[in-house]
This record gives C-alpha cells, structure tokens and sequence, in this order.
C-alpha cells in the first residue's frame, strides 16, 4: 500500500524509460509528420518532448492539457464514459490532438499542413499501445531508492531565499 | 511531484485555494511581479469576463539546477466560487501542497470555514488526508478597517494547526513568505521517505508580523492603518488620473493627501452606518453600475486596455460601486426628505437660466432646459451629500494624525 501511494503521489521517471519513450516519439514524429510531440502527466508536468514547437511552452502548455483532459473526463462521466481517450483541437494551420496514455499521462501532439488528423490519429494509436506496454513495466517494477543528493532540499531552501530576496 | 531523473528534473505542483475573492489570483500577480524574470515563465489565466478565475491561473517558477536537478514549482489558482466545484477539484489533482487564502474580513469567517471544508473533501476524494498535505493558511487583507483579530481567526478556522503567515496581497505584502513557507514544507517531505508523513506545522514566518503598523486616524472603533491609507490614495488616484503613469500618486501634496483622507473616514463612517443599519449592498445593482461604466468605453479591448495601463482590477471598480450604491441606500435614512428635495421647480430652472444665461449663448431656454436641470441636480446632490457626511461625522469620534499622513 505504501509503495502504491507513493507511486501515485511522487512520479519517478528513470533514465532507461525516458530514453525508451524518447526513440518511440522520435519515430512517432517522422513517421507521421507532426511538428512536435509531448508526454503529460495527468498532473500538469511535462515528462518528456520531441521535436520543436518555438510559440510553445512546454509548462503552460502541460498544464493546459492536463486541465482541460481533466474538464473532458468530466463531460464523458455525464455520457456514462468513463473518460474520452482522444481530443483534438482544429486551428487554421495548427492544430494539437490529445491521447490518453493509460492511466497516469496523456500526448498533445502538434502538426501542420504537412499531415492530416487521421494520419496523427493512426500512428498516435500505435504509439499509445507501445508506451502503455513501458509504463506497466516501469509501474511493476520495485521503487528505487531515490538518489536526489544529500541536502538537495536544504539547497532548494537556499536558492529561495536568494531569489525572494525583497 | 514528478522527479524526473532523464531530465535531471524536480517538478512539484502548489495550489493556491480558499474562498471568491479572497486574493489568490492577487497572490500568483504579486509573485509573477517580483520573481526575477530568468526564474519564471509566462502567467496563463483562464478568466471570465468579470476578470473572475473560471478554471485556474497557472504560473511556472523556474530555479535553475540545483545539486544537478534543474528544480520547478508550478504554481496554480482554483476558482475560488463555490459554484465551480468541480474544476477546483480536478485542479487539486496531485497537488504537493497548498496555500489556502483566508479573507481576513469579519464578514468572510463562514466563506472560509466552507472553502476549507470543501479543500479536506476534495483532497479525501483524491485519496489524501488533508493533515498528510503540507498546508498553509494565509491571512490575507490584513489591512481592511474590520479584518478579525489574528488570534480569533486562528480559533475559528485554524482547526488543522497549519502553519501561517499574515498577508495584504494586494499591497505585495506576505506573498514572497507565504509561498517560501509553503515551498519549504514541501522540501522537508522530500527528505522524509515516505510522503504521508505529518507535516511540521505551527512554523511562523517572523516576517511581516513585526512591522509595526502606522495609523492615520481612529474613526470610532475602526483604525485606519498608513498601508490601507496609502493604497486608497493610489486607487482613487488611478480612477481619476488621465496620466499613464499609476506611480504618479506619490507626488500627492499633503493637502491633497489630507483630502482624500478625508473621503476615505466618510467612507469608513458609511460602512460603519450601514453596518449598524444592516443595509447591504445589492449584488445586481453593483454589477450594473459597473456595467453602465463599462460602457462608456467602444469596446471590451478598450476597458481591458485602460484599466491595464492603470493597473486597476474590476473589482476597484466594483468598490467604487458598491459605495455609491450603500450611499444611495443609507442617506434615505439620514436625511429622510431627500426625494423632496431633490426635486427642482420650473422656477428654479428659470432662475438659473436668467443669472447664467451668458454662458449658454444663443441657445433657447427650451434647448438648454434638461442641461440645466443636471446642472441644478449636481449641485444639490454634492450639497447633500456634505450634509449626510456631516450628520454621520456629528456622532462620531474621529482621530486624525496628521503627523503618520
């Protein structure tokens, strides 16, 4: 139970996964012409992005998915659905289209001119499957130790103080 | 709390809660404002037109790697009207810690009381015991001429014994605290390995409960502070002023000053008056006061734009309304004849025509007629209200210290 909770509240990302994902979204952006791509989790962080989207940042851009999936889910709840897996927003040459990743993240993929939605929906179809596959895994396997160095926090607090300086 | 070791990255999410206009929204502007510009992102607000937060305001801080983890906080508002439960619920979601923004005003304590109610339900929803959270309370507008004693408020909301800090966002005051406060009860769990143990609480900032507050006056029981004094002046001068330039206000002359401290004691004894009468103001009639303002402008870019430059809110405008529709309501007590009085005889009219005719050129008495009656109604109304103040200020006890103005 503890190690659930954990898992549920503190996201540990691992170099070996990210590095995973990081090779399937660069083939998810060639293979379907998108301009760029970022993983979300449910939270608003950004774990991870491939390809450039200068107007973007990816911050905002991670909290603005995340809230508005969490919007969709309740509209689908009024439906009897337990969530909408895909959204897609249509804009006159850019457009963002939005999938679930099993149960804690979430895509937003930005394409142009250069493809169509179906084309992103088809490949982004094929990318989900293969990230949920690295995601149950990472989910099983047992929590490390997290390594974040010795007075990590204490530094922070510093850092803080230096910048609320008033 | 994402820890995202591909990135080297630390991402932790804090949310900011608490009741409708309690200035949580105020809370986020002052840090944006005051976090230098390389530590922090753009701020995204998702507003109605009101100006009101209708999902959430989000801010992005930056500070730089630390011990080798480039380390981010996520700042977020909840739409603090009861009326938006759900988006503040989904907001909530994986929240590292909260900041809840109490409004310090006597009348606020039940608001309060519910919203944090409401943040202990939504959190147990999500799974999460509201004590394993790091929580801090802010008391905010601490400068209003009837914010609750510190320790009356600790008593009846306080039940969680969280940490604290005083505030007056508005003036900037207790912003930068409260967040350092809340940043480091979210560091100290990271240390702790396992996240649902109990946060240290109880652990004041000394800032900025030393300041020692200056008074400018003592209107019956209420005092008015210089900051609450000074922040008057400067709002009063951004609705008047054409000037661009919103700093301005501190070229105030003394007896300027002394001026507009005097329409803010009348405006303390009318809140006073009201009060004791129980007269509120009307929600509607307020919203439509400040609507017949707006429309003075073409368009909705055109209001936004000139309350920008001024960096005034619609709730200063709605503030202004609000007095005048408390006065409108109060003064029928005071001066019970008031609508006799108000009225304006053709004679009148005539009268003011004949003596002030050369200013009206070659303009027929009928053509000028419904100008003059205005006229005629401006004065009288300015008249009265002299009076009114004047009957209020009769049975009141004013202190003025020239000297802290």
């Amino acid at each position: 139970m503890k190690d659930e909770k954990l898992r549920q509240r503190r996201l540990v990302y691992y170099k070996e996964d990210i590095d995973q994902i990081d090779k399937l979204l660069d083939e998810f952006i060639k293979l379907s012409g998108s301009v760029a791509i970022f993983l979300i989790d449910k939270d608003g962080h950004l774990v991870t992005q491939k390809g450039t989207a200068p107007s973007i940042h990816p911050e905002t851009l991670s909290a603005l998915v995340a809230g508005s999936f969490a919007a969709t889910k309740e509209m689908a709840r009024m439906l009897g659905e337990s969530e909408f897996s895909v959204m897609f927003h249509q804009g006159k040459k850019e457009n963002i289209h939005i999938s679930l990743v099993g149960e804690r993240a979430m895509t937003a993929t930005v394409f142009d001119t250069q493809t169509t939605a179906g084309m992103v929906n088809l490949y982004s179809k094929e990318l989900m499957t293969k990230l949920e596959v690295i995601f149950n895994i990472a989910s099983k396997r047992e929590a490390k130790e997290h390594s974040l160095q010795s007075g990590y926090s204490d530094s922070v607090k510093d850092k803080l103080e230096d910048m609320f300086k008033e | 709390m994402q820890i995202n070791y591909a990135k080297k990255e630390v991402s932790c999410k804090l949310v900011y809660y608490g009741p409708g206009m309690s200035g949580k929204t105020t809370n986020l502007e002052v840090v944006h404002q005051k976090v230098p510009d390389h530590n922090k992102g753009e701020m995204t607000s998702i507003a109605t037109e009101g100006d009101r937060t209708l999902f959430f305001d989000f801010l992005p801080l930056d500070l730089g790697k630390i011990r080798g983890m480039t380390t981010k906080f996520q700042l977020y508002t909840v739409p603090g009207q009861v009326y938006y439960a759900s988006t503040r619920k989904l907001v909530l979601q994986g929240s590292d810690g909260v900041i809840f923004v109490a409004d310090s005003n006597a009348d606020k304590i039940e608001e309060n009381i519910e919203s944090l109610k409401d943040l202990e339900n939504n959190l147990k929803e999500y799974g999460v015991k509201i004590d394993e959270l790091p929580v801090v309370i802010q008391w905010n507008k601490r400068d209003l001429p009837n914010a609750l004693p510190v320790e009356e408020l600790e008593k009846a909301i306080n039940w969680l014994n969280a940490a604290t800090t005083e505030a007056v966002a508005a003036t900037g005051e207790g912003v930068l605290p409260t967040l350092k406060l809340a940043a480091s009860l979210i560091l100290e769990r990271l240390n702790s390995k396992e996240p649902g143990a109990p946060t240290s609480a109880k652990a004041k900032v000394a800032e900025p409960k030393e300041k020692k507050e200056v008074y400018v006056a003592n209107i019956n029981a209420d005092k008015i502070s210089r900051s609450y004094f000074n922040q008057y002046c400067q709002i009063q001068y951004r609705l008047a002023t054409k000037s661009n330039d919103v700093e301005d206000f501190k070229k105030f002359s003394t007896e300027e000053k002394k001026k507009l401290l005097d329409s803010l004691i009348n405006y303390v004894l009318l809140l006073q008056d009201s009060k004791a009468r129980g007269i509120q103001a009307d929600k509607d009639h307020v919203e439509t006061q400040v609507k017949s303002f707006g429309r003075k402008f073409k368009s909705q870019e055109e209001l936004d734009d000139y309350l920008g430059r001024r960096r005034l809110t619609l709730d200063n405008l709605r503030n202004e309304a609000t007095r005048n529709v408390i006065i409108g309501m109060v003064i029928k007590n005071v001066l019970p004849n008031i609508d006799q009085r108000l009225k304006i005889s053709s004679k009148e009219v005539a009268e003011y025509y004949e003596s002030h005719k050369g200013a009206y050129g070659d303009k027929t008495y009928d053509q000028v007629k419904s100008s003059v009656v205005g006229r005629i109604k401006a004065t009288r109304k300015k008249e009265l209200l002299q009076e009114f103040f004047m009957k209020l200020r009769e049975k009141s006890t004013i202190e003025i210290f020239d000297s802290n103005i």
